[in-house]
């Protein structure tokens, strides 16, 4: 347990460290972020929606600000799998699972945490129309959060799958960005999922990459009304364990051929 | 024109490196045609759910999209030591085997990358041309030919000379480079739309500063037959030298710079 | 007038600090990689270049080659000064650096020669002539058509070589060649490196920390050490200044025979014999002879000089490195 926190408090320590470029990034996110909502609402103005305005502009800001999480950013760990280094990380006395998952949600979590708390004023302090609007209620707040957490979750599983089936491959690279850009395009970075076609949406939102940002978005905005929100999080919750479970799978799977061709 | 054949001849080389590895590359390649797609995907998708977009239909919004996706990936292809490489070279100080050639710096940073597996892009932006001049009804005179191919070629060196940004930065030793990105990355993400779309202060970044606008927009526009900005047909023919006067002012500065630069490790 | 001239050489670095986690401003500290360092070079001299790691050996390097422009001082090489109009200026210049590669990873190094070829502007018959005559040189051979990804450290040093040779440069700089080479790489690289100054009074200077090297190649050295040139002259009489000490080695015919000596000699067991360490100046060898033949009669004995590794760290030491 002990080495897990210590993992944390590290990446604390390398995320605050780089504010110099967190800020660069920032700033970059923030420019994405503006022209993605004038786009919007040049388009909104051509032809109205059922949904309202605020709802895409909101959807926006939240994507962007937790792009982090998104981000496929462990190149340390990508780096160790191409070299064989992490043949070192077998002869710790950890849980080879646990271990990366930790490092890879320390990794998310501090990063999105540093770049979101600015992101999100500058973003409410947008003019009406342009910035993040209100949550839709106080328990549509609370659920969103719990929401964003399961997200954050199911995203460091599915990273760690991906981790572990990329050693498996002969190309990891070639993998590893396709496995990113089926993320960017099917959890809304590219496109709010809110307007796809809503035939298209029924099924997408079931997928895993709905529950990580879509999700807990639709349940600010209200998009999802609080009844529904257990379904939701049960969902969520499912595919987060579903997950987990395969990525404990294949790990062990990994480490016995690890040991049997000796590295 | 020694410095074209040492190029070709230099990509020539580059390509048989990369072949050393089919399977990466085609990996590859087919990983940047899922992203191109899912861009395109997206423009796709925008048109089905909202039809049009200001004075825009379907059609022209492709042929902008197909434009900017041509452009800017010709650009990365065959530009890729400056929008790619040179942040690595600087790190590892391979900058200085290539200041001890009697050659020019650019030309070698030039010469010492390609990135083929921008093909898939490249045939993405051009899937979406053919399919939004066909919808637009364009009529491909040799006039509307040859605007098409200036715009193209005067766009390759605006996004080299806004990537000459990157490199700037980093021969100073700036640890945030990603403000650079804004220009590059963020300007082919909003300029794949027409420029009239955006209020004022964006408008005045991609004309003024980063002129997607005048490189891009307004050739296009008198090809669709709806010019923007109310200009007259011949200022088309014009407007895209601007990109070749971004690359002159970036190449300038980056020269200046190199005077800094010192080089890495002991 | 010497070929290379250089007159008051400086250069400083400013390096940003790290923060410690409490601070949240940056220091900046400097550093004075060079500090009024001036030296001639003859045409047709090989020159060993050496100091501590920091030293300023590789600012030097980079200065003289054109890559970086000092804070002041002049340098003159032939009638040109390096960092003014560098393109005329390296045409006349080849660099080895040890540990950065400039031939293509993947393709045959005669497609990577050939690109060379390009970029200097070498005409074909000259080109040919010159490849031919390296490859005969460093025994390059059916290499030419293997790619660089395919070769051994030794093979690979030997096509860089010809690789920044190919344009007939007057001047070689050699930024630690031998780095990570076997013996007889290294044998043949010192071969090739003697027979290249010879036959084309080629001037070559080499940083290197490999001592044997400077030993087998330069007859003149050059001491660096924190930005400061601290010695400059033949390698003989610098090795004698510090070379004070022996080394001798000595087994007697039984073993039980142990001398008795001055506490000035340090005395120590190895095997069945004695290793011995005497300053000649101190206790005349002939007394130390003496006292040896004491104890018994000697089968075996050795005297040596000390290893140059040694010597290179005492002076280091001594001169406050």
């Amino acid at each position: 347990m002990k080495a897990y926190l210590s993992v944390f408090r590290m990446r604390f320590r390398l995320e605050t460290h780089y504010r110099g470029a967190a800020l660069g990034g920032i700033a970059c996110q923030v420019f994405f972020g503006l022209i993605l909502v004038a786009l919007y609402r040049a388009l909104y103005a051509g032809k109205p929606q059922s949904m309202p305005l605020s709802h895409v502009t909101t959807y926006v800001w939240l994507q962007q600000a937790f792009f982090r999480m998104l981000l496929a950013s462990d190149a340390d760990l990508m780096d160790k799998i191409r070299s064989g280094g992490i043949a070192y990380d077998l002869c710790r006395p950890l849980h080879l699972y646990g271990f990366y998952y930790v490092r890879i949600m320390a990794q998310k979590l501090m990063g999105s945490l540093l770049r979101a708390g600015p992101m999100l004023l500058f973003a409410a302090l947008l003019p009406e129309g342009w910035g993040i609007a209100l949550p839709a209620s106080v328990p549509a707040l609370i659920l969103s959060l719990a929401a964003l957490t399961l997200g954050l979750c199911c995203i460091c599983a599915m990273e760690n799958l991906t981790m572990a089936f990329t050693m498996r491959t002969l190309d990891q690279r070639g993998i590893q960005a396709m496995m990113n850009l089926l993320m960017m395009i099917l959890s809304g970075n590219v496109l709010p999922l809110t307007l796809y076609p809503d035939s298209w949406q029924r099924i997408i939102t079931l997928l895993p990459y709905a529950q990580m940002l879509d999700a807990p978005i639709r349940l600010y905005t209200g998009e999802t009304a609080v009844p529904q929100a257990p379904a939701i999080l049960l969902l969520q919750a499912g595919w987060t364990l579903l997950l987990v479970g395969a990525g404990c799978l294949f790990w062990q799977r990994n480490q016995r051929r690890l040991i049997i061709q000796g590295g | 024109m020694n410095t074209l054949k040492l190029y070709l001849r230099s990509m020539g080389i580059l390509l048989k490196c990369q072949m050393q590895y089919p399977l990466s590359f085609m990996l590859q390649t087919l990983a940047q045609l899922i992203m191109e797609g899912g861009e395109m995907l997206a423009v796709i998708l925008l048109v089905d759910r909202f039809d049009h977009l200001n004075q825009w239909n379907a059609g022209d919004l492709y042929f902008f999209f197909g434009l900017m996706s041509v452009t800017f990936y010709l650009t990365e292809c065959f530009g890729r030591g400056i929008t790619g490489n040179f942040p690595y070279m600087v790190r590892t100080g391979q900058l200085d085997l290539l200041l001890t050639h009697p050659r020019g710096i650019l030309t070698q940073v030039m010469c010492s990358a390609v990135d083929p597996r921008r093909i898939s892009c490249i045939a993405v932006g051009t899937v979406s041309l053919v399919l939004g001049s066909r919808m637009a009804e364009v009529r491909w005179s040799p006039q509307n030919i040859l605007l098409f191919a200036e715009s193209v070629f005067c766009g390759f060196w605006l996004v080299l000379g806004l990537f000459l940004i990157e490199a700037v930065l980093c021969i100073h030793s700036v640890k945030s480079v990603e403000i650079a990105n804004a220009l590059t990355y963020g300007g082919r993400s909003a300029c794949q739309y027409p420029v009239d779309v955006f209020p004022r202060p964006l408008r005045m970044l991609f004309t003024v500063i980063a002129p997607f606008a005048l490189v891009m927009h307004v050739p296009a526009s008198v090809i669709l037959g709806k010019p923007v900005f109310g200009w007259p047909a011949w200022a088309a023919w014009i407007s895209p030298l601007s990109g070749f006067a971004v690359f002159g002012f970036m190449v300038f500065l980056f020269s200046r710079s190199m005077r800094f630069y010192r080089s890495a490790g002991s | 007038m010497s070929y290379i001239q250089v007159r008051d050489l400086c250069k400083r670095f400013y390096v940003r600090k790290k923060r410690s986690s409490e601070s949240f401003l940056r220091e900046k500290e400097t550093i004075q990689a060079l500090a009024d360092v001036s030296f001639d070079i003859d045409r047709g001299e090989l020159i060993g270049y050496i100091g501590p790691n920091g030293a300023g050996k590789s600012t030097t390097v980079k200065i003289l080659s054109g890559i970086m422009t000092p804070d002041s001082g002049e340098v003159r090489v032939g009638s040109q000064i390096p960092w003014k109009d560098r393109k005329s200026y390296v045409k006349h210049i080849g660099v080895v650096f040890g540990q950065r590669m400039q031939l293509w990873w993947d393709v045959p190094i005669l497609d990577s020669y050939s690109l060379l070829k390009d970029i200097y502007r070498i005409p074909e018959d000259a080109y040919r002539k010159r490849l031919s005559e390296l490859s005969e040189a460093l025994n390059l051979g059916d290499l030419l058509r293997t790619p660089l990804r395919q070769m051994s450290l030794g093979q690979r040093m030997r096509s860089e070589l010809c690789g920044s040779l190919l344009h007939r440069p007057e001047i070689l700089f050699l930024d630690e060649p031998t780095i990570g080479l076997d013996a007889v790489s290294k044998l043949a690289l010192r071969d090739f490196l003697k027979w290249e100054n010879q036959e084309h009074r080629t001037t070559i200077l080499l940083t290197t920390h490999d001592m044997e090297d400077i030993a087998a190649l330069c007859s003149r050295v050059m001491v660096l050490g924190h930005g400061r040139k601290l010695y400059d002259g033949q390698l003989q009489d610098l090795l004698r200044r510090y070379d004070r000490r022996r080394t001798v080695e000595i087994r007697y015919d039984r073993s039980g025979c142990i001398p008795v000596l001055p506490a000035s000699v340090t005395m120590q067991r190895e095997g069945d014999g004695f290793r011995l360490a005497y300053q000649p100046e101190t206790l005349p060898t002939a007394e130390l002879l003496a006292l040896l033949q004491q104890a018994g009669s000697i089968r075996e004995m050795t005297v040596q000089p000390q290893n140059i590794d040694y010597l290179i760290a005492e002076m280091y030491r001594e001169m406050g490195l």
